[in-house]
């Protein structure tokens, strides 16, 4: 037993002769005199487990050397001339043992240390394993935990899984909040249908339904988005909301004032009581605002899906290439759907017999602004704020200039200003204006969307900005309270 | 002197971390003027407000480390540097472990990058949110020598990583930098490593102020505790057949737990995060002018970190010693045949083993008494404990009466300071005649202060700092072994000429080591040495804010030994008391080599940061102005 084949030269090591240096080694020494072959077999298959153990300390040599002496003949020799020694033949194995989610979860030695330290060993604990200090021992048992490549995936998987369903956080009963718009809209609507008749009476009554139904709408749709999964990462601009307010009252009134304007009006804005006149111009379009109003729904759900599905490729992505191959796909699939579910709505609200101007082209224009408006919002969502206040800037103010044309196209020699508008109202209906600018716009936001919602970036914004606060990295640990705050 | 005192989470809100040991600090040194620099970790923290400022804090400026922060866009040259640094950044994170000094001359030199860059794009947090930092992290990732646990990033750990590193680096986006504000200090003072010394690094970096950073907790260590505790408490079902180190994983891991609230991130995230933490904390060390850590334990973390031993020096942190004073003075040595445990009643203090333990004391010596004092449970975890340990004494110890016709009670008494029979904390210890500490898991043992403060002989667990705090005056054993504590209680309780000796060492040790007056005489000291040693180098102005020529002495700027050669010239710590006197230290040997227990052994420190060799007359003419 002088010579040992895994020792090196260079490594320090306990005096060699042939008395031991403690009650260990000595029965160590005579173990191998009498058992000599098994205790060498044994030292070799040791050898080959612990070819995993990098600790260049020397203290791990010295374990490796005096453990790999408690072959069976050594110990039952130990056990003859020494007092029994509690305790396994490999003490570090066993501390791995005790603390061997510590040594699984570590990813360097220092945190085994910092574990091992809130569990009490201290330097002389591991003095006890042969080793000079904590992160010595810590470094052994880094050394010796079971790490594969498999296992950093099966946790990689695991944390995709946590994270696809945390993935955004929506109060309970959203998705009846998100009917709310639809359904008031259609009582609102509904309301103004039994009052007939001409005299004021009866206008005032439609004025007061009309009013109290905007201003419920206005509130549920606000509930809405505020609350649902539609949440936006941070307030808009005063500008993009003066857009967005046009932008809607343009759907309702648009159409019939650019109707009267190209036919010379505007005339009977006031009908004969005094109020707005229930078919006149200023009407406003109430199968717009159906329209409008019931797309809240489906957007809503439309965005909860998305943001699902999206956590969900989060998580099982290895890459951000992949990621943004997987959820671009998905997001023009939910797209679709959604503008399935907006054409469903379209056709139900064109059966329906509703007050106000109806043509087919103004619920078409209603319908490209709720894709619009759904595209910006989901721009917003996901952080990006600069693409959907430039596209609605760009519509509103086509429709701006489209109605202006038609005004300064009345003045003196400028008739030819009037000329495209009035061409494209001959071509297709008053409301291919707005559903043509809106399409436009739609357009773009959805090409803006296909590259904005690819970035794994975006979803992270959407992520962490709904929760409160961000996480603190330091701890009120047992040794950071000087001063005595007990 | 002006002074820049950097805290995160800590000081002027009222549950900040530390806030006693700052607000101490900070009243106990009127004559100089402080400048509090806040980070802040949460909402509520911030919702509830501030404690009182004394008159010598001149301003606070406060910053969020929470919530979203505004990003702005940046241009397209100024974001193609941003990939460069963050993406130089990412790779020494990502580069894994490496011993030579070129990958922390990449973190710094790309630290600074990052912050020339927010100061002059006016902030970068949108940048560091944005897909191009989560690009130049997956492109380190995926690098060549990358570890496998970096390699086997996914995309959250990608995200997350990015988010913490947007957090961690937010500082970096404040506008504390300039002329008139952390430019302007002449010293900065950073009460924790790690997110809170970022600011000094930055204005240490850009003015040239010296830092001293004070580290009572190991930054880098709660990190990871941090990030054990968020693990589902894995670490509380470690030790699940030991009913000790059970208790005291789930302490442990219940304290990272509250702090982080951080969900359970995946391994390569933990990796880069810890590699991270890890590379600023030696970054920190490495700038720091003078650390000072808070015990052996914390010095030994931080040396582990790559800090120079000879910018190391321990400054203990001190208690109020006046409310103990009355009783350590007094004559009455307390009831000669009771033991006294003080503290919070948690697993982590191991009163099964004291209970035990006593068990065998009541064998030698029948009249001994055991009274528990402790602060009011927290949670239901710690009061389940105690019922736990009321119950064992109940089991172990019958109640008994002094004859047939008296009423008996427990020999182990279970009291709550603030009741009626312990109305304060120095009564609790004035009652009894030896002082135990039983604890299997403990940092800076703040009972067994308090118990040398009123010049009680202590019987201690041999844990956390307890042997450097008592050193000698008081017994230790160790921890776990209720025969050794018993025993080591039985010696003192015969021995009462013993006991009073033991006490009054362990008072006058107490009253040198740890009070608050020695830990602020400490800190005042260290703040004139270092801004006597490393000046701020300010052009100085006259009154037109005209540059004033030959305002500095020539000497000031040259290199090197411009005083009188010393003639000792031998080890660190002869240097250094040489270079207090103004003789200008020489030291010919490597300041590596240099003892780590001498104080002054800043000299060896200061002469290793480029050479400079600071006006030694001006430097002091300054600290006294």
């Amino acid at each position: 037993m002088t010579a040992r084949p895994e020792r090196s030269v260079d490594v320090p090591r306990a005096p060699e002769g042939a008395e031991g240096w403690d009650a260990r080694s000595e029965g160590l020494v005579t173990g191998a005199e009498v058992g000599g072959a098994p205790a060498e077999a044994a030292t070799s298959r040791r050898t080959t487990e612990a070819a995993s153990e990098r600790t260049p300390t020397a203290a791990s040599g010295r374990t490796s050397t005096a453990t790999s002496g408690h072959t069976p003949a050594a110990a039952s020799e130990c056990t003859s001339t020494t007092t029994p020694r509690r305790g396994p033949a490999d003490p570090v194995k066993a501390l791995m043992h005790r603390h061997r989610d510590l040594c699984e979860r570590a990813v360097d030695p220092l945190e085994i240390a910092a574990g091992l330290e809130a569990h009490g060993v201290t330097d002389r604990t591991a003095a006890r394993f042969r080793h000079r200090d904590v992160f010595a021992l810590a470094e052994e048992m880094y050394a010796r935990a079971p790490q594969d490549s498999a296992e950093w995936d099966a946790l990689a998987d695991a944390t995709g899984d946590v994270r696809g369903e945390t993935g955004a956080q929506v109060p309970r009963g959203w998705a009846v909040l998100a009917l709310l718009p639809g359904a008031t809209c259609a009582l609102a609507v509904a309301g103004l249908g039994p009052i007939g008749g001409l005299g004021p009476a009866a206008g005032h009554a439609r004025l007061a339904v009309a009013l109290g139904g905007a201003l419920a709408v206005a509130a549920a749709g606000w509930a809405a988005l505020r609350y649902g999964p539609l949440r936006a990462a941070r307030p808009a601009g005063r500008l993009t909301r003066a857009w967005v307010c046009w932008l809607l009252a343009y759907a309702l009134l648009g159409d019939g004032l650019l109707r009267a304007a190209l036919a010379g009006g505007p005339d009977d804005l006031v009908g004969p009581d005094g109020l707005i006149a229930a078919n006149g111009p200023a009407a406003p379009s109430a199968a717009a605002a159906l329209v409008l109003a019931g797309a809240v729904a489906p957007a809503l759900w439309c965005a909860r899906l998305f943001a699902v599905r999206a956590g969900g490729r989060l998580g099982a992505s290895r890459g951000l290439a992949e990621f943004a191959a997987s959820v671009r796909p998905l997001l023009i699939a939910v797209f679709a759907l959604y503008a399935c579910a907006v054409g469903a709505l379209l056709i139900g609200v064109g059966a329906l017999p509703v007050p106000g101007p109806d043509a087919a082209l103004t619920l078409t224009g209603a319908g490209a602004l709720a894709a619009l408006l759904w595209l910006g919002r989901m721009l917003r969502t996901h952080g990006s704020r600069r693409a959907p206040a430039l596209v609605y800037a760009t519509v509103g103010a086509a429709q701006v200039a489209a109605v202006a044309l038609v005004f300064a196209g009345r003045l003196p020699g400028c008739g030819f200003l009037a000329a495209p508008v009035e061409r494209l109202a001959e071509a297709g209906g008053t409301g291919a204006v707005a559903a043509l600018a809106c399409a436009a716009g739609t357009v773009v936001l959805l090409v803006r969307a296909i590259r904005v919602l690819g970035r794994a970036s975006a979803h992270a914004t959407a992520h962490d900005l709904g929760g409160t606060s961000a996480p603190g990295s330091g701890g009120t640990s047992a040794h950071a309270t000087p001063g005595g705050a007990r | 002197m002006r002074i820049g005192l950097l805290t995160e989470g800590g000081y002027p809100y009222v549950d900040g971390e530390a806030r006693l040991w700052c607000d101490r600090l900070v009243r106990g040194l009127g004559q100089h003027e402080f400048d509090v620099y806040a980070l802040s970790r949460s909402e509520r923290q911030e919702a509830r407000g501030w404690v009182e400022l004394p008159a010598q804090v001149r301003r606070v400026r406060s910053a969020s480390l929470w919530g979203a922060g505004g990003g702005l866009g940046l241009g397209r040259r100024v974001r193609r540097r941003f990939v460069e640094c963050f993406g130089e950044l990412a790779g020494v994170v990502c580069a894994g472990a490496d011993d030579s000094g070129q990958l922390a001359d990449r973190f710094g030199s790309a630290l600074y990058g990052l912050a020339e860059l927010a100061r002059e794009s006016g902030g970068l947090i949108g940048a560091l949110r944005s897909e191009a930092a989560v690009r130049a992290l997956e492109s380190a990732c995926r690098a060549p020598g990358a570890p496998r646990a970096v390699r086997a990033a996914r995309v959250p750990d990608l995200l997350a990583v990015a988010a913490e590193l947007e957090r961690v680096l937010r500082p970096l986006s404040l506008d504390w930098y300039g002329d008139d504000e952390l430019g302007a200090v002449d010293l900065c003072h950073a009460t924790a490593g790690g997110g809170a010394a970022l600011p000094g690094l930055l204005a240490k970096h850009f003015a040239g102020v010296p830092l001293l950073v004070t580290e009572y907790g190991v930054q880098l260590r709660a990190h990871y505790l941090a990030g054990a505790g968020a693990g589902a408490g894995s670490a509380g079902v470690l030790g699940a057949g030991a009913a000790g180190a059970a208790g005291a994983g789930s302490g442990a891991a219940g304290s990272g737990a509250r702090a982080g609230g951080e969900p359970g991130l995946g391994a390569p995230a933990r990796a880069l995060l810890a590699a991270f933490h890890g590379r600023l904390a030696t970054e920190v060390y490495g700038r720091a002018t003078v650390i000072t850590p808070g015990n052996a334990h914390a010095r030994r973390w931080q040396e582990r970190c790559g800090a120079d031993r000879a910018k190391l020096r321990t400054v203990y942190p001190g208690l109020p010693a006046g409310r103990f004073g009355e009783v350590g003075e007094r004559e009455d040595a307390g009831e000669p045949q009771t033991l006294i445990w003080v503290g919070r009643v948690e697993p982590a203090k191991d009163l099964i083993s004291l209970l035990h333990a006593f068990a065998e004391v009541r064998k030698e010596e029948p009249k001994a008494r055991l009274r528990i004092a402790g602060a009011l449970a927290e949670g239901p975890e710690e009061a389940a404990y105690l019922d736990h340990c009321r119950a064992l004494a109940a089991q172990l110890f019958p109640d008994e009466a002094d004859g047939a016709h008296a009423v008996g009670d427990n020999p182990v008494s279970f009291e709550e300071i603030g009741g009626p029979e312990v109305p304060d904390l120095p009564d609790a210890y004035a009652a009894g005649g030896v002082v135990v500490l039983s604890s299997v898991v403990e940092g800076f043992p703040i009972s067994v202060i308090e118990a040398m403060l009123c010049g009680r002989a202590t019987v201690s667990t041999d844990v956390g700092a307890v042997v450097e705090v008592i050193g000698g005056t008081g017994l230790v054993v160790p921890p776990r072994n209720p025969r050794a504590l018993a025993q080591a209680c039985v010696a003192l309780l015969r021995d009462p000429e013993r006991r009073a000796r033991l006490g009054a060492a362990a008072r006058a040790r107490a009253l040198e080591l740890f009070t608050v007056e020695q830990n602020i005489a400490a800190f005042n000291g260290i703040y004139l040495e270092i801004v006597s040693h490393c000046p701020v180098r300010r052009e100085a102005l006259n009154e037109a804010g005209e540059p004033v020529p030959f305002a500095h002495p020539a000497e000031a700027y040259v290199p090197g030994r411009w005083a009188a050669r010393g003639g000792t010239g031998a080890g660190g710590g002869e240097s250094g008391v040489s270079g207090l006197s103004g003789a200008g230290g020489v030291s010919d040997v490597p300041a590596s080599t240099a003892t780590p227990a001498p104080a002054p052994s800043w000299a060896a420190a200061a002469r290793q940061q480029g050479g400079k060799r600071p006006g030694l007359g001006l430097g002091l003419r300054e600290a006294l102005s």
